[in-house]
């Protein structure tokens, strides 16, 4: 519990594709989806980007379709 | 008519005879069943990020279309069969598609990077005027 209480009030970012309505995330486009994946080819988990539950969703299927169509590696640098 | 998009990846070791026929036969498939193509966007060769059937390198090609499920099936089934494909990936952009103004804004889009690469042409043509006036 005491790990939890520590965590908590950790920086508040904002979310970049709440701001900015040009930003769309586009399965085609790896290099733009980069961003958001660790070099070992891994999601790279919302409480540090800081999006927004819904983005975060939304993102995470586009990078898994990207996957799909070999645009981004599922294990691996890219 | 619903919009679909086709991202497939074919065998980039085909001569440019059989990758045509491929792409025609894609093509046709979904002009006889009442559909509409709206784009054919040839990416070209590139290095895909992991193995697929031992290749490292697959032609791309992304199709945005016009129809129902149905053509989706009868696609996707002629995909599977063949060898040359070595995958697929459909996607439903959006419910109800107005095909003109869709065409129109590809045509657009390709005629802006025309657009681009002509304008840079033309200063250079004036520049060069410019110093045989002032000469």
């Amino acid at each position: 519990m005491a790990y939890q209480n520590k965590k908590f009030f950790n920086r508040r970012k904002i979310c970049r594709f709440c701001v900015d309505d040009d930003l769309n995330m586009d399965y085609k486009e790896p290099k733009a989806l980069k961003q958001f994946i660790t070099e070992r080819g891994k999601i790279i988990p919302r409480r540090i980007t800081g999006t927004c539950a819904k983005h975060q969703r939304v993102l995470s299927t586009t990078i898994k379709r990207a996957r799909h169509i070999a645009l981004l590696p599922y294990v691996g640098k890219f | 008519m619903r919009k679909y998009e086709t991202i497939f990846i074919s065998n980039s070791d085909l001569q440019e005879k059989n990758q045509k026929e491929l792409f025609e036969k894609a093509q046709n498939v979904i002009t006889q069943q009442g559909g509409d193509i709206i784009d054919f966007d040839e990416w070209g060769n590139k290095k895909l990020a992991y193995q697929i059937n031992k290749k490292s390198h697959g032609f791309y090609v992304c199709m945005t279309y016009g129809g129902d499920g149905k053509i989706v099936a009868e696609l996707e089934r002629i995909f599977r069969l063949d060898d040359n494909i070595m995958k697929f990936m459909t996607i439903l952009k959006e419910e109800v598609v107005d095909l003109e103004a869709e065409k129109e804004k590809i045509k657009n889009k390709a005629e802006t990077k025309i657009e681009t690469e002509t304008v840079t042409d033309v200063d250079d043509d004036a520049e060069f005027e410019n110093e045989v006036e002032t000469e």
